[in-house]
């Protein structure tokens, strides 16, 4: 059982260092934008690439959070049915429900990957007139939802615990469940 | 006997006059002449796919149908960008449309898309103009531009000498109307009359940026080997006619749509001065052989282009 | 199969996947994909990947993590504490002050952002604290700040008016202007819907006990913690209306007025930053995983044939021009509960148009009604976005239940305003028949 708990907390912990480190990236975004602002406003010659690579940074961004959210419960549900049910009930639904997510993101998983290769294989680039590669913000997509598939495992593992009261995890307590963020 | 039903996307909203004058003509005349046979089901634009992905999602078979603009093909088609249009290349729009099917580019085009599945068939040719807050009379009005482009065009107008940004479409008309930019294009006439430009920018630049084949049919070939012959001739055939009739009714709405706004909102037509359109026109011949540099084919694009627009006693 | 009867399995798989706890984001998803599978085949799982392609790449979308940021900033430095302060110092005799307060914020927001999403978000950081600490009942504050938080997309600039002028042709401008009164009316309801309430039942919204009242010493020095929010406002506004910067670049300025504050405040720190930019990267995933999955759970309604089912049940309704808008509003409403805005006004502008030309209504004016239904969409149960943007960041004591439950009034009030516009088309109209 502690390869299994040293799978469960490494994946969370990747996800975890992922996630401190991409969520910096409002700073640049934010920065980029501004530059932006002054060049076109202030010095009457805006850039080809400032939007666009605030654009992309977002993109890397927002899907890569995927993952990082899932550690930290905050990919929001209703409540209405979980809030009632004891936690191994709760555990129970969950893993029947979790088919559905992993439909989704294995079938997004595939296609991503293929769509992150077809990119990868022709050096894509976006052709505005900037013309930066693309290919790494679509591998992005890729990257981000394996992460989010390990994340989901690890969630499957934690709920088998739980409703199978196994000894390889050992849930926390119920008060830190919500976690404010 | 079978019948088909082709999932067509579009890179027009519903609202653009050529998703009607386009897409509902060729539903139109497909059904009637395979007597019903094949029925197009059309989607507006971004219902699916976004225009960006549209040619991968015909490429793969997953659409039978689409239509998309030769620049969001770019990085399969190494023709698109003397597709998608050299900037001051052709002067009027039939020279744009002889070179296409007279002299043999659209069947360079096909064979390359050939090379992906895809039946390429180009819409219509036409110009894109600029429209601006204030009248172009010198260099120095153009050089202190600001204009709201995208692509190549952007490139072009950048190393022109104005300021082009690129701003998306859903922010164009706020942008122009607080004054971030001066002047955008967005196709012609039509295109800046649905947007809304002429309400808050009054004057329409000629001559064109580019003439060119901007709109573009796609078919995927797998779906199109699925049919009976004499329904693949149908098709086919619709789409060559498709060219002739859509870019003359198109040349024909830009001037109804020109002396609309004119009558209408007061807009009114900026002729750029020789010396700047001569400036332009240096400036655009420089950027020419970039495109050529792509691949063996576009050398030799660009090749009969340049030879072309020399018979004519442009160059 | 028929478009009827997958529209009632579709949605109906996706109430009981979101009623058995799974993420809404999820849920979206894996609906989609399950019935991409029976209705078009695996090869169509590729549009999954491609909506989320598409949707990064949505500029107008980048103004979120950075109005976020802006409020976290606001609230982790102490300057939207204090700027709840001086409104409690003021209004705090007046019942309910704070949730006129809150909704005057809304809509000053609401002007300076184009999208719903960032402010629902922004005010359930700042806002929602603050009512709750001064004895607030949490479903009064709930739907303050769901109903006000969606005033984004009434008030200009809008970007779901530019789609809306897009796909029907008309006037940007027109729009923007037209939207002006109805979101003003929208306040003044809501503001009337809250005094009278509160006096009705006083415990929702406790006034500032007499002896706690402040003198009007305190009162002018407490002032002050409006100039830093007022600061950021006028740099934000003053930024787009000056034809300085793009909305969504406004929102930039947000930050750096936020940054500024911070700084005025002592609180430009490290760890401060830190957490307020993680607190951000958290909220904008939830929102836009989301809205990924939501664009491809529109976009495999629409692949199944959505628009032939509106075209449908239009065809069947009888009784009169006003029997047809109603019967819109009706759709719309419905679709509003279960769909994505853009992926609702994909489906039915293109049937509805037509038809409201056709019997002479006003397009501007049926825009605004279409709107404002949107807006009722995006806090509808069981899924309008804005109930689960606010669930992201209320603290665990609040259900998602409360919110539901919060809303119903709120709900009731806009249906009255939009009641109201739909027989006073002047609300509408009468600003863009001037300005046009
Ligand atoms: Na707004
Ligand atoms: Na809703």
């Amino acid at each position: 059982m502690s390869v299994l708990t040293a799978f469960m907390s490494g994946v969370t912990r990747l996800n975890d260092f992922i996630g401190r480190w991409i969520a910096l990236l409002v700073f640049a975004m934010f920065v980029f934008l501004l530059l932006e602002v002054g060049f076109r406003y202030f010095l009457n010659s805006p850039t080809v690439w400032t939007n666009e690579l605030t654009q992309l940074l977002f993109g890397v961004y927002a899907v890569m959070s995927g993952g990082y959210i899932l550690a930290h419960k905050g990919h929001v549900n209703v409540d209405l049915l979980h809030s009632k049910l004891s936690p191994r009930v709760r555990a129970f639904v969950d893993i029947l429900t979790s088919a559905i997510f992993f439909i989704f993101t294995l079938a997004l998983l595939y296609f991503a990957v293929d769509m992150a290769q077809e990119s990868f294989g022709s050096r894509e680039t976006s052709f505005s007139a900037w013309n930066p590669p693309i290919w790494p913000a679509k591998g992005a997509i890729a990257v981000a939802t394996l992460l989010l598939v390990l994340q989901g495992v690890v969630k499957l593992l934690q709920d088998i615990a739980i409703a199978f009261n196994l000894s390889y995890y050992q849930p926390e307590p119920e008060a830190s469940e919500g976690e404010m963020l | 006997q079978d019948t088909f039903t082709w999932k067509v996307q579009s890179h027009w909203p519903g609202s653009s006059s050529s998703y009607q004058d386009s897409l509902v003509r060729l539903q139109r005349v497909i059904e009637e002449r395979t007597e019903g046979r094949l029925k197009l089901q059309l989607f507006e634009a971004g219902a699916m796919f976004k225009a960006q992905d549209t040619f991968n999602a015909v490429s793969r078979g997953i659409l039978e149908m689409g239509t998309i603009s030769p620049s969001y093909a770019q990085d399969k088609i190494t023709l698109a960008g003397i597709a998608s249009g050299l900037p001051f290349a052709f002067r009027n729009v039939w020279e744009a449309a002889y070179f296409h099917q007279g002299l043999g580019f659209e069947q360079m085009l096909r064979d390359e898309a050939a090379k992906h599945n895809v039946y390429w068939a180009t819409d219509k040719v036409y110009p894109t103009e600029m429209v601006i807050k204030n009248p172009i009379n010198s260099w120095e009005d153009f050089t202190k531009l600001k204009i709201r482009s995208s692509g190549a065009l952007q490139k072009f107008l950048t190393e022109a000498g104005a300021a082009a940004s690129y701003i998306p479409g859903g922010e164009l008309y706020t942008a122009l109307d607080s004054g971030i930019v001066d002047g955008a294009h967005w196709g012609a006439a039509q295109g800046a009359y649905s947007m809304g430009l002429y309400e808050v920018a009054k004057h329409h630049v000629q001559p064109a940026l580019n003439i060119a084949g901007t709109d573009v049919i796609i078919v995927s070939q797998k779906a199109l080997d699925k049919l009976p012959e004499d329904m693949q001739t149908i098709v086919k055939q619709a789409l060559e006619e498709q060219f002739w009739v859509r870019t003359n009714e198109y040349l024909y709405k830009e001037r109804i749509t020109l002396a609309k706004a004119i009558a209408e909102q007061g807009v009114t037509v900026n002729t750029m001065p020789d010396d700047v359109q001569e400036r332009l026109v240096k400036a655009a011949q420089g950027m020419w052989d970039e495109e050529g540099k792509r691949s063996p084919e576009a050398k030799k694009a660009l090749d009969m282009l340049k030879e072309y627009l020399a018979s004519l006693g442009y160059l | 199969m028929s478009i009827e009867i997958l529209t009632l399995l579709f949605f109906g798989s996706l109430l009981f996947f979101l009623l058995l706890g799974l993420p809404l984001a999820f849920v979206l998803g894996g609906v989609s994909v399950i019935f991409l599978y029976f209705t078009w085949g695996f090869d169509s799982f590729y549009m999954v990947a491609s909506q989320i392609w598409g949707t990064m790449g949505s500029f107008t979308l980048v103004a979120i993590p950075l109005f976020v940021f802006m409020a976290m900033i606001l609230e982790r430095t102490g300057v939207a504490r204090d700027l709840y302060k001086m409104m409690h110092l003021w209004f705090g005799g007046l019942r309910g002050g704070l949730a006129i307060g809150t909704l005057a914020i809304c809509a000053v927001f609401a002007a300076m952002v184009g999208i719903s999403g960032a402010a629902v978000v922004a005010m359930g950081t700042i806002a929602l604290p603050s009512m709750l600490e001064r004895g607030y009942d949490k479903r009064m504050a709930l739907g303050v700040i769901n109903t006000g938080g969606g005033w984004g997309i009434l008030i200009p600039p809008s970007i779901l008016m530019i789609l809306y002028a897009l796909i029907t042709g008309v006037s940007v401008g027109k729009m923007f202007a037209a939207g002006i009164l109805p979101g003003v009316l929208l306040m003044v309801l809501t503001t009337l819907y809250i005094v009278i309430r509160c006096a009705l039942q006083p415990e929702l919204a406790p006034a500032l006990p007499k002896e706690e009242r402040a003198s009007w010493g305190e009162k002018l020095r407490a002032v002050r913690a409006v100039l830093l929010p007022i600061g950021v406002v006028v740099m934000v506004l003053g930024s787009i209306m000056g034809g300085i910067t793009t909305p969504t670049e406004a929102a930039a300025m947000g930050v750096l007025g936020a940054l500024i504050s911070a700084a005025v405040y002592g609180e430009l720190k490290w760890p401060v930053m830190q957490e307020a930019a993680i607190r951000t990267f958290k909220l904008t995933g939830m929102i836009m995983w989301i809205l990924f999955a939501a664009h491809a759970f529109s976009a495999a309604y629409q692949s199944m044939g959505a628009q032939a089912l509106i075209e449908g049940l239009m065809a069947m309704i009888p009784g009169g021009p006003w029997g047809i808008i109603i019967s819109m509003m009706l759709i719309t409403f419905l679709l509003g509960m279960v769909l994505d805005p853009v992926g609702i006004m994909m489906i039915t502008l293109p049937v509805f148009i037509p038809i409201v030309q056709s019997l002479g209504f006003d397009p501007i004016w049926f825009g605004i009604l279409f709107v404002i239904n949107m807006e009722i969409g995006y806090m509808t149960p069981p899924f309008g976005f804005n109930l689960f943007y606010l669930k992201g960041v209320v603290p665990p004591s609040i259900s998602m239940n409360d919110i539901y439950k919060s809303i119903i009034p709120f709900v009731l009030v806009e249906i009255v305003g939009l009641a109201l516009i739909m027989i006073f088309p002047e609300i509408a109209t009468y600003l863009p028949d001037l300005f046009f």
